[in-house]
């Protein structure tokens, strides 16, 4: 009976499913469409091999999957946060104001902004434990809040004037290889992050809340301090962005953050993190932030208008957590 | 209404068969229908019944077997379908829109209209009215129904699908949370639809009830047939329990246990928020403990009221002869070493989404970390790999995710959870909901053997022969208030009629 | 009017009162806020405005979101200002394609929605950056000048202090109110919205009643869109970037639940008034024009705070420990007098 046969398939994929190898299986795919691109475009965009474009591609991609990461821990705990660019935004130009103003050591002026980062995420995870509202609704007050406040402070005029040996870790290349230092820093938040959902119990934790929020508590995991840690968490890797596109720009300017909200979203998506929770791909997310820097680098090289550019970015959304649906279908998650 | 002759069949489902990821809900089940006649489907917990009627209404798409109107097949590819068809239902879960007017939710499935398309308010409070009355419903028509007690949405779900007057009436459990009285009322109804030639299918749990109103009985157990299309006359009770439960259930004595020990739980006077009132029991060392009662009776209620998920307005709980102000389930654990597992697995008990070894080792985390985050693989699978051979899961890994486990696997994986934090006192809130016969005796055999182990067990049950089977004492709960501290003689009748008369 | 008065929730009855206090005090404060054309301004913006919070508003009533209603505004009004502007188009019929391709814009959202499943959040985010891409892509940022006279002066027109494209307004909201309230497809979706597992199971046509609230949505968006156009006399491809925050604190604030079934037009609209006030006092005392967004981000707090309180009590509200649904044993049997077979 096909029937009976259809069934025992998809018995067999949800049996695969559970045990990782669709989720490898994905991420293998994304890195095979990673170097078709860069095939393509190594073929057919001029200049893209160069050791300049390169430099460009890796330092966008670079803060494109930081900015990805600080969404992917919200995701992780199934909450999001719509305030990762105005977080972002606000703690640039709070750094580049200790610079240009205070004349503070840039180590410093970025560790504060860090704080502050951080700080404004632990303000969001007090307003989600606190009143139990919706994530969506607390994080789009609190990024008008904060953009607002920003622009209030700063009367939105950029800091331009910011110390060479800050701009230098967006700005020189590693031994003569065409790397920025950025991409180090990136890499090295992955690898955290990697270790932290991989082996640690605060990961496990994470995930255990944003799969099911009332059996992680029923079993006794402390759910409010989690929800914090994450918000927070969420807050300091948005500040860390916000750093690297004020070296990468050369300036604090208030318009940093404002159209974080896709890309946070998308990195995460692409590479396999669960929008709903419990489920996260942290090299997912940087082969999904790779991806579209050198969608965006190449279509840029090859003349095609910038602002098709956001049409593909939607684009490749959609059709990344529509793909996610249909195997999850196909798998026949206990629906 | 036409006056059909009756014992014509209209519907007929035959081989169905309906596999969900881990389990074989129905396997080959038929079931028979006639115009002007009532059909009882009896079974246990989890033995397919409300599968079959979601079936039959195109909730559920069948992977084998046909089901055919007036001798046409047919296939429902939702539930709008089945109701062109002319088939209604009251599901068992609640299937009202909490902000409409009773009369609105009545009429939902065709709101009056004047004009085209303008909805005719003053029509469908008119029209509701009726049903309203057929089933004893005495409010305002206006009335919202986020006002209304469960009792009382039971009772407009019925009207609603009375008011369909469709010539197919399927009632899933339509009497599991009303009174005798409106009972009553709605047994009326269903007889004078059957006198107009309707053809009803009643689910219920009820036996008498079964044999007071139905024709005929089909009987499913653990997914399959056991009687199909039998008429009720003639047949006895006895024989009725036989085809629900059948041979297989001949569950063995279970061993003598040393004696229990000291007192571990002991609540005094307890009162809660969601209504109990002078609850006193304790709960001692070596001991299963049952706490049996009705639906509504609050021993959910109450046990997560001891665990400090309700809030407690009164009383005292000592555990181990200390006084406890229990705060939450992590408090329990970590302090007082109480586990609880819940009758609700899929949104409580366990994360489906995640590993066997995740939702075993959630409740151990904490102790297994090295440097204050760290946790090893190595360590953690040492930790669960025993329990899994213990409690005997059948899974292909540790790594498979635990939503795709069968019923009883995940039920033992959230016993297994507590099992590994070591708890000392572990209350089971219906520890063989939907599981079937074979499991069941083993999570009662392994429960005994916990007890026998020094473990302290309060089993929450409200399916008797597994109280009367499992349990030392039994505390019979009602109305939020504990009417009944039994021994248990383990003489199902003695017991069984000691515990109905603490209940009427 | 009685029968408004009676139907009004407390949440719109306690903005109204803050509304009046607020215009009482800004009256006071400056003189020039009575003046004819600061209310004829104010009342222009809040125009536009409340159609983008209806927008929103009607889809959350079915438990989603549209995060696109900018996005769609700014497509259609590009797309009429261009077909008027390069291709000659007459005025009626430009401003038809514009609406009904907001509308299918909604439509799209809609049924992807349904197909794939997807949560609305993310799919709309994603088709928001469709729409505004292909805006962009026509439009290279640069706008549309010299709309047709007769369009640009609908948008200046008033009588008295009256706005003429309140008109507009006024219809639709009229007209989404009779919708809701009395149609049968209105009343599907605010049941879809309430109990979306028992409209299913209903038989109501839930596809239907999800692509007409997300084309609605569409609509809406591409009437704002229209107006505004018409008002700044041009099609400026930056029409709707900003709208997402009123989108949402409109109906928040009013008193829409996220999770679906209420639709609260008068709480919405007066809601919308009074973020118009705010913006308005907040220009007429010289502030920093940044205040506004500041003010309607701890207004979409505030307001949801509130309903929190209302809903389990002050005391409550800052409590830990979630507040569960009251728990109820699940259906079982009665005691039946079953017996094991051994017994017999």
């Amino acid at each position: 009976m096909s029937a009976t046969r259809t069934v025992a398939v998809r018995t067999r994929l949800t049996e695969l499913r559970g045990t990782g190898l669709l989720r490898t299986l994905g991420l293998l795919a994304l890195l095979i469409i990673t170097a078709g691109f860069w095939i393509f475009f190594s073929a057919f965009a001029t200049g893209f091999t160069s050791d300049f474009n390169l430099f460009f591609l890796l330092r966008s991609a670079a803060i494109a999957v930081t900015i990805g990461f600080a969404q992917m821990v919200v995701l992780s705990i199934g909450d999001m946060n719509l305030s990762v660019g105005a977080i972002g935004g606000a703690t640039g130009m709070f750094a580049g104001w200790l610079m240009q103003v205070l004349g503070v050591p840039p180590a410093l002026a970025v560790l504060l902004a860090l704080a502050l980062g951080t700080s404004l995420g632990f303000g969001n995870a007090a307003l989600v434990v606190w009143t139990h509202l919706n994530s969506f609704i607390v994080t789009l007050a609190t990024a008008s809040l904060i953009t607002g406040g920003m622009l209030i402070l700063t009367r939105a005029r950029p800091f331009s004037n910011l110390p060479d040996s800050f701009l230098g870790i967006a700005q020189i290349e590693l031994g003569g290889v065409p790397v920025a230092p950025l991409v180090l820093i990136m890499l090295g938040v992955a690898l955290v992050l990697g270790l932290v959902y991989r082996s640690t119990s605060l990961g496990r934790e994470m995930l255990a809340i944003g799969a099911n929020r009332q059996a992680a508590r029923m079993s006794g995991l402390a759910v409010g301090r989690i929800v914090l840690v994450a918000h927070g968490l969420s807050g300091l890797l948005a500040a860390l962005a916000g750093a690297m596109s004020v070296a990468a720009n050369n300036t604090a300017s208030p318009g940093i953050g404002s159209d974080w909200v896709l890309a946070s979203f998308v990195a995460p998506a692409i590479g396999g993190t669960l929008l709903s929770g419990g489920l996260v791909s942290v090299s997912g997310t940087v082969l999904g932030g790779l991806l579209v820097a050198t969608i965006s680098s190449g279509l840029l090289l090859m003349n095609v208008s910038n602002f098709w550019l956001s049409v593909f970015l939607g684009a490749v959304l959609l059709l990344a957590v529509g793909l996610d649906r249909i195997t999850r279908t196909v798998g026949g998650a206990a629906s | 209404m036409s006056t059909i002759a009756p014992a014509r069949v209209v519907l007929e489902a035959a081989g169905i068969r309906k596999q969900f990821p881990g389990v074989v809900a129905l396997d080959d089940v038929s079931l028979r229908l006639r115009s002007g006649e009532i059909q009882a489907l009896v079974g246990e917990n989890g033995a397919g019944k409300s599968t079959l009627i979601k079936i039959l209404t195109g909730v559920y798409q069948p992977d084998a077997g046909s089901v055919t109107i007036d001798g046409a097949p047919v296939r429902f590819g939702s539930a709008r379908d089945a109701l062109k068809a002319g088939i209604s239902v009251v599901h068992q879960e609640h299937n009202l829109i909490p902000q409409f007017t009773v009369a609105e939710n009545i009429l939902l499935e065709r709101i009056p209209t004047r004009l085209p398309q303008l909805v005719d308010y003053a029509a469908i409070y008119r029209e509701a009215r009726p049903w309203m009355k057929t089933v004893g419903l005495d409010m305002p028509a206006t009335r919202s129904v986020s006002a209304l007690s469960a009792a009382q949405m039971q009772l407009v779900e019925i009207a609603k699908a009375l008011s369909l007057q469709a010539r197919i009436l399927l009632l899933d459990e339509p009497t599991a949370a009303i009174t005798p009285h409106e009972t009553g009322y709605l047994f009326r109804v269903l007889r004078e639809l059957r006198a107009q030639g309707v053809a009803v299918v009643f689910v219920s749990h009820k036996l008498e009830e079964v044999f007071e109103l139905a024709d005929r009985v089909t009987v499913l157990r653990d997914g399959r047939n056991t009687a199909l299309d039998h008429e009720i006359k003639g047949l006895t009770q006895d024989q009725m329990v036989t085809y629900m439960i059948g041979r297989s259930d001949v569950l063995a004595q279970l061993p003598a246990r040393p004696a229990r020990g000291e007192p571990v739980l002991e609540v005094r006077d307890l009162a809660t928020e969601a209504g109990a009132r002078g609850i006193t029991f304790s709960l001692h060392r070596g001991e299963i403990l049952g706490l049996y009662g009705l639906v509504g009776a609050g021993r959910t209620e109450l046990a997560k009221a001891i665990i400090g998920e309700l809030k407690v307005t009164g009383g005292d709980v000592l555990v181990r002869g200390r006084s406890a102000r229990i705060r939450d389930l992590r408090d329990a654990l970590a302090r007082h070493r109480i586990g609880y597992v819940s009758e609700n697995r899929k949104e409580e008990g366990l994360i489906l989404l995640h590993s066997v070894l995740t939702n075993m080792s959630i409740t151990i985390w904490r102790r297994l970390r090295l440097f204050g985050q760290w946790i090893r693989r190595s360590s953690e699978t040492a930790a669960v790999m025993p329990l899994v051979k213990q409690l005997d899961v059948r899974a292909h890994s540790l790594a498979q995710q635990v939503g795709t486990l069968s019923g009883g696997n995940q039920q033992k994986v959230s016993l297994g959870k507590w099992l590994a934090a070591d708890v000392e006192i572990l209350i089971i809130d219906e520890p063989t909901i939907g599981i079937d016969i074979k499991t069941k005796n083993a999570l009662h055999e392994l429960i005994w053997n916990l007890a026998a182990n020094g473990k302290a067990i309060m089993v929450i049950s409200s399916d008797m022969p597994e109280i009367v089977r499992l349990a030392d004492r039994i505390l019979i709960m009602r109305n939020h208030r504990l009417v009944g501290d039994i021994s248990n003689s383990h003489d199902y009748e003695e017991v069984s009629a000691a515990i109905m008369s603490r209940l009427s | 009017m009685v029968a408004i008065w009676r139907r009004m929730s407390g949440v719109a009855l306690g903005l109204l009162i803050v509304d009046l206090a607020g215009a009482l005090l800004l009256t006071v404060v400056t003189p020039s806020f009575t003046s004819t054309y600061n209310l004829f301004i104010t009342g222009r913006d809040f125009s536009i405005l409340l159609l983008v919070a209806l927008a929103q508003m009607i889809v959350l009533a079915v438990g989603q979101m549209n995060l696109s209603i900018g996005a769609i505004g700014g497509l259609v009004a590009i797309v009429e200002s261009g077909l008027m502007v390069s291709y000659d188009t007459p005025v009626v019929i430009a401003i038809a394609c514009g609406l009904v391709l907001g509308a299918a814009c909604g439509a799209v959202n809609g049924l992807l929605i349904h197909w794939t499943k997807v949560n609305s959040f993310i799919l709309t985010l994603g088709t928001s950056y469709v729409f505004a891409g292909v805006n962009l892509g026509i439009t290279h940022a640069t706008p549309f000048y010299h709309i047709p006279g007769a369009v640009a002066s609908f948008g200046q027109a008033r009588i008295g202090a009256f706005p003429e494209i309140a008109i507009v307004t006024i219809v639709l909201a009229v007209a989404l109110a009779v919708f809701l309230r009395q149609t049968v497809l209105g009343r599907q979706l605010l049941a879809v919205g309430g109990n979306p597992v028992a409209a299913a199971l209903s038989g109501l046509p839930v596809r239907r009643v999800i692509v007409t609230a997300h084309g609605i949505s569409g609509f809406f968006g591409a009437v704002a869109g229209t107006l505004l156009m018409a008002q700044l006399g041009e099609g400026q491809p930056t029409i709707g970037v900003t709208w997402i925050l009123p989108s949402f604190a409109g109906p928040i604030i009013g008193g829409a639940v996220l999770a679906g079934g209420s639709a609260p037009l008068l709480g919405t609209v007066f809601a919308m008034v009074l973020v118009s006030l705010i913006s308005d006092g907040l220009i007429l005392v010289n502030a920093n024009p940044y205040w506004v967004q500041f003010f309607v981000g701890a207004l979409i707090l505030g307001g949801v705070l509130l309903g929190r309180v209302r809903a389990v009590g002050l005391r409550d509200v800052f409590r830990l420990k979630s507040t569960a649904p009251p728990v109820t044993d699940r259906p079982a049997e009665e005691p039946v007098p079953r017996r094991p077979a051994e017994q017999k």
